[in-house]
């Protein structure tokens, strides 16, 4: 009996078929109406984007990150919280604190006294907006500001905070906003890199920051992050040695080229070809950088605005300076990261020099921008990767104390580049701890910053070892409040 | 239907038609007690009812009559009738509901008249009907009148009843706010009038007007809004935090009072924020958006609403070709599409010395496309100019620092769409800028930052042309005198053999620095001025301040130069370093390289040479003696760290190791715990020896059974 039955499967006469074959096609067809890229073989990156055009017209064409390194304290800056004050000492009430993890560094307090701030606050510009006395300068420019004080985020500690913040996820490995932003719009000025990094640290206590940070993750190299030093050599190995003249460089390069060329046609690997340019860039940026990183012929003007650290290479003041130059002659995205907001302990000392080192030339940069006709389509960001604790951390005295990490609020503020300007936005509760209305995740801000760049962020997209990426990895949406 | 449950139901209808009657001569004479309200409120909820049984019933009635057919039974005209009669009953019901809830406050207006007596009028009209329907005379012609009459009056009733509810124009609405209203040129639009009215007409005026006047208060007019409501006045001129209007607007969503009330649209951030500014603003009624001042909020909110276009521009011209653009792209102009599918291009060009008007003439071939231009800090010329003219749909164009004056504007007047412009930076003259700039008729943005222009020309600028923005940018008035940094020092390395020349240096032009070498504090009058002629040939202290005009001195800033005569040929370490404290191993004490203080210089990453548990011990070995007569070492203070000067130092000279004699013994004394870190030189003379061998003990301090830390970074012998 098996075997007829067997026999039977097998029999399998024309009209069968036929009818069989009907259905199936049928059902595939169905399947690719309600899957519309059945059949693409993986086209979505490829749908709407060509990488080096932005998506829709852009409001902002560059952007010049000012990362506070080591997360300062919001509740010394810009969010006033005169509850804080008048409660200090008290304990912080459990109601307030949830199950908020804490740090290594206080899980082991008994206590977690509530302090207010040693600085005062006042209110500035038509927005209202509440400035703490550490920061008159920034505070005579509010109305250019969109100040953002409900940022918040998942991790607890600088290097996943400062990962996550940079390239959208705590764990590293992936491009950064910079390079993204290259891959997405590519290089305006094509005698400097689009994407530049200038590092500057104060007295407080510091964290590192690792080129990880501005690295091209699986991009391509040439998307990766520039570090401008300070010193003779800005960039590093740019310059020629002694004894070789431009002509020779010139003769190198076009016999390397040729090599390259021919190793590139037997092996095509793309990355012989990136490899080409960038030494063609190299090239270029022998001249075109010395010349941006020239102080010294800065009118006196300019100094006075910035004050007069931003002709002492390796400050803030002069990142900030140098950051307008290269912004202005056409790089991209242009990083600085200030260290040392880490205050843990001595709060007051340490902040009150840290901002001093920031607010004039932050200000300056702003204002600088703006009267070259330069700030609408220049996107200026100020903040942190995380804020700190409205209580303290370790001893409380009559003069001095110290915040811990604290992701659940942070502020950050916005110029330019096509964001609202003179507006508060967001709000923390009475004692600067949850949010109380209008939260702005990380992946939110980066959303908002890629879309003043006319890139939607869910179509900015790199497929990788099967994974399609994007920089706001799986969440965000544009918080169109924030955009004039 | 039963004969006398309908005898019953008649009965109500008279009832019904003579209380209403009377409701409606005398309500204006009676008070509807509160236990009575709620019923006057379900007026909009049982007015549904009665429509659709009179809308059913009057068709089964006209079909009756004028359909002719025989074939109908009793039961559909008893069923028809009773279907009128319920519809009737309902009917009245929902009058006196209305009329209840019409003595309510906040109902008043033509809107209600008319409303309530189309209401009773329908009421009475199908009363008047299941009176007549069985009469002789009720032929089809009257049948037909009479159906039409009634669903005519209950058609128009209906349609006041909704207006009263939603606000005129409920339906159309969003047709109506989609037609683009000719837009108000931004030079007559009167901030009230033209902004802040019409928030209210979209948000408010439906519950807010004279037909139906919620709380009191209409919000159709400035009449109207001085004049406020129930509660009050609405707002204080120049005072939000206390204006009844936004203490509504802000209260949360749940609070009964929060205006506009919930299920209703509500307003927007933007629109709260554009009267809390014009609250602020002084309430004012016929101020023009222009009159205010440039930089105030409510004039950028303001200018933001009245001309949305800028939001995306519409091209009107067809992209050029890709494979021109590619061609015309090289190292040092970029040329790209403002965005993806846009036929705009943008154009960048960079290096001064490869500039030419060639540059800008290579483009013809895109001159349609071309919508921003940037010649940042190119060498252009006013005749240059007349190559961008060609460029006619130009938006953007950049002439920061370069050669053109207000000359060359003469050029760009062809320009009809040229909105942004920016000199910054370039030699204008007040003169002839004035009237250049009326013939670019489109230009909304100006900046004059750095041109030469004084902050009273500006302002006549600004005048002069109240629709253009001008941008002045900061100028150093003189009055923010700033401080000084401290001058710098150039010198490579700070240990030095023999004699060292001092590179005292300041990076601002003009600075004038003052300089001690004994350690004392220098000033502006008896300190010597630094001219780089120091030089110095033995251990100094040098203190510096710079000084300029205009300008607070400096703070004093102390370099320390240190001298070391002999270095060893080769060091060698006897015992072991801390693991972190390793610096250059056995080198460290000789290489020059000095190491810092502070957080951000932890010791670990610098240059110091650390023990804790054993002593540091080391040889230096010279292979042609040398005589010296003085040690130094150098090292750390921060003793809230625990980080000590060393407890004794015991210095071993000679031919070599066998042959050694003691040379100096250093007990540094103990500085108090607690201030600040320091770094010190510990220094003792002997008598001049002649050494090829030295060995050197640097034993930490120990007190009870602590051993301190000791960071040396840098030995000296002389």
């Amino acid at each position: 009996m098996d075997k007829e039955i067997l026999e039977h499967g097998f029999s399998w006469n024309r009209r069968r078929f036929l009818s069989t074959m009907s259905l199936g096609i049928g059902s595939v067809a169905l399947g690719s109406l309600l899957m519309p890229n059945l059949f693409k073989n993986g086209g979505i990156e490829e749908e709407g984007f060509t990488p080096g055009i932005p998506h829709f017209a852009p409001k902002a064409k560059r952007v010049i990150y000012l990362f506070q390194n080591g997360a300062p304290s919001q509740q010394e800056l810009f969010d006033y919280k005169p509850k804080l004050r008048e409660m200090t000492g008290q304990e912080i009430p459990p109601s307030v604190r949830g199950n908020q993890r804490l740090t290594g560094m206080t899980a082991n307090q008994s206590s977690f006294p509530l302090v207010g701030s040693f600085v005062d606050f006042k209110q500035y510009g038509n927005s209202r907006a509440w400035v703490s006395d550490l920061m008159p300068y920034t505070a005579k420019i509010v109305d250019e500001l969109c100040i953002v004080r409900s940022m918040y985020t998942e991790a607890i500690n600088h290097d996943p905070a400062l990962t996550f913040l940079q390239t959208g996820s705590q764990q590293g490995n992936r491009p950064s906003m910079g390079a993204w932003l290259s891959y997405g719009l590519g290089n305006e000025n094509k005698n400097l890199p689009a994407f530049t990094v200038l590092l500057s640290r104060g007295i407080g206590n510091g964290q590192g920051v690792y080129s990880k940070l501005w690295s091209n993750g699986f991009l391509d190299s040439v998307h990766q992050g520039v570090q401008f030093s300070k010193g003779e050599d800005p960039v590093l190995y740019l310059k020629d040695p002694d004894g070789m003249s431009r002509k020779d460089r010139r003769e190198m390069l076009d016999n390397l080229s040729e090599l390259n060329e021919l190793s590139y046609k037997e092996f095509g690997d793309p990355e012989i070809a990136t490899r080409i340019k960038q030494y063609e860039m190299a090239y270029r940026m022998q001249t075109a950088v010395p010349e941006v990183m020239d102080l010294s012929k800065e009118p006196d003007d300019i100094v006075k605005l910035y004050g007069p650290d931003c002709l002492v290479p390796g400050t803030y003041a002069a990142n900030c300076l140098l950051a307008r130059k290269l912004s202005e002659n056409g790089v991209r995205f242009v990083q600085l990261y200030h260290q040392g907001w880490d205050q843990h302990g001595n709060l007051p000392f340490e902040i009150a020099k840290q901002a001093k080192d920031v607010d004039q030339a932050s200000a300056a940069l702003v204002i600088d921008l703006k009267q070259r006709g330069l700030l609408d389509e220049t996107l200026v960001i100020w903040g942190g990767e995380f804020g700190r604790t409205s209580y303290t951390q370790g001893r409380l005295t009559e003069d001095n104390y110290g915040r811990d990490h604290h992701p659940r609020c942070f502020t950050v503020w916005m110029a330019g580049g096509g964001i609202k300007p003179g507006m508060v936005y967001g709000e923390t509760d009475e004692l600067g701890y949850n949010i109380a209305r209008d939260p702005v995740h990380v992946h939110d801000f980066q959303a908002t910053v890629l879309n003043q760049l006319g890139l939607d962020h869910e179509k900015l997209i790199f497929k990788h070892l099967g994974r399609r990426y994007r920089l706001t990895d799986v969440s965000g949406k544009v918080i169109k409040d924030l955009i004039a | 239907m039963n004969t006398k449950l309908r005898a019953f139901a008649e009965q109500v209808l008279v009832v019904l038609n003579v209380f209403i009657l009377f409701l409606l001569i005398f309500l204006h004479k009676l008070t509807v007690p509160y236990w009575l309200q709620p019923a006057g409120r379900m007026h909009p909820l049982v007015l549904h009812f009665p429509i659709v049984l009179l809308m059913l019933a009057i068709g089964m009635e006209v079909y009756r009559i004028a359909s002719r057919n025989t074939n109908l039974t009793s039961f559909y005209k008893n069923f028809s009738g009773g279907l009128l009669l319920a519809g009737i009953l309902f009917t009245g019901i929902t009058v006196i509901m209305g009329l209840f809830l019409s003595r309510e406050e906040g109902y008043g207006g033509d809107t209600l008249e008319w409303h309530k007596w189309t209401g009773a009028a329908v009421f009475f009209i199908a009363s008047v009907i299941y009176w007549v329907r069985n009469k002789l005379w009720y032929s089809v012609t009257a049948s037909w009148f009479f159906a039409v009459l009634m669903m005519l009056t209950l058609i128009v009733t209906g349609h006041y009843g909704a207006t009263l509810t939603h606000g005129e124009d409920f339906i159309m609405q969003p047709i109506y706010a989609n037609i683009k209203k000719p837009s108000v040129p931004i030079e007559q639009a009167i901030v009230y009038e033209h902004v802040v009215q019409p928030i209210l007409e979209n948000k408010c005026v439906s519950c807010h007007n004279p037909n139906k006047l919620k709380g009191e208060l209409a919000l159709t007019d400035s009449i109207a809004l001085a004049k406020g409501g129930k509660t009050g006045k609405l707002f204080v001129p120049g005072n939000p935090d206390i204006s009844l209007l936004l203490e509504r607007v802000h209260l949360p969503l749940e609070e009964e009072k929060h205006m506009p009330p919930e299920g209703k649209p509500q307003l927007t951030r933007e629109e709260i924020m554009l009267l809390t500014l014009w609250i602020r603003g002084d309430a004012k009624f016929s101020q023009k958006v222009i009159d205010i001042a440039e930089g105030d909020s409510l004039r950028i909110l303001a200018t933001a609403i009245l001309k949305p276009e800028d939001k995306e521009e519409k091209y009107d011209f067809s992209a050029a070709d890709e494979a021109t653009v590619a061609k015309l792209n090289n190292d040092y102009r970029t040329i790209a599409p403002v965005a993806k599918g846009s036929p705009a291009l943008d154009v960048s060009i960079y290096n001064r010395d490869l500039y030419s008007t060639k540059q800008l003439d290579e483009l013809d071939a895109i001159k349609k496309q071309v919508v921003s231009v940037s010649l940042n800090k190119l060498p252009v010329k006013d005749e240059d100019l007349k190559s961008v003219s060609r460029f006619e749909n130009l938006r953007r164009l950049d002439l920061n620092f370069t050669d053109v004056t207000e000359k060359g504007l003469d050029a760009l007047t062809s320009l009809k769409h040229l909105h942004t412009l920016s000199l910054s930076g370039t030699k204008l003259s007040f003169a002839g800028l004035k009237d250049k700039i009326a013939n670019l008729k489109s230009l909304k943005t100006l900046s004059v930052w750095n041109t030469g222009l004084t902050p009273e020309d500006v302002a006549q600028l600004k005048n002069a042309y109240k629709g253009i923005s001008f941008i002045e940018g900061f100028k150093d008035d003189g009055k923010d005198t700033l401080k000084l940094n401290p001058p710098q020092v150039k010198n490579d390395e700070m240990v030095f053999a023999s004699a060292i020349p001092v590179q005292l240096f300041h990076p601002v032009r003009g600075v004038q620095i003052r300089f001690t070498l004994d350690g004392t504090e220098p000033d502006s009058i008896h300190s010597p001025v630094f001219d780089n002629t120091t030089i110095i040939d033995k251990k100094t202290t040098v203190k510096a301040k710079a000084f300029k005009d205009g300008w607070y001195s400096s703070d004093a800033v102390t370099f320390d130069f240190l001298k070391n005569s002999f270095v060893p040929d080769s060091v060698v370490l006897l015992q072991p370093l801390n693991s972190v404290h390793q610096a250059e191993g056995a080198k460290t004490f000789f290489n020059k390289k000095l190491g810092a203080i502070g957080a951000n210089n932890p010791a670990w990453a610098n240059f110091w040479a650390g023990v804790r548990k054993n002593d540091m011990e080391l040889v230096a070995m010279f292979n042609q003696p040398v005589t010296i007569s003085s040690y130094g070492l150098h090292y750390m203070l921060e003793t809230t760290t625990g980080i000590y000067p060393p407890g004794l130092v015991e210095v071993w000279g000679g031919e070599n190791e066998n042959r050694v004699k003691l040379l100096t013994t250093i007990k540094p004394v103990m500085p108090e715990p607690g201030g600040k870190p320091t770094l010190e030189t510990l220094e003792a003379s002997f008598k001049p020896q002649s050494v090829s061998y030295l060995k050197i003990i640097v034993k930490p301090h120990v007190e009870k059974d602590r051993r301190f830390l000791v960071l040396v970074d840098e030995m000296f012998l002389n």
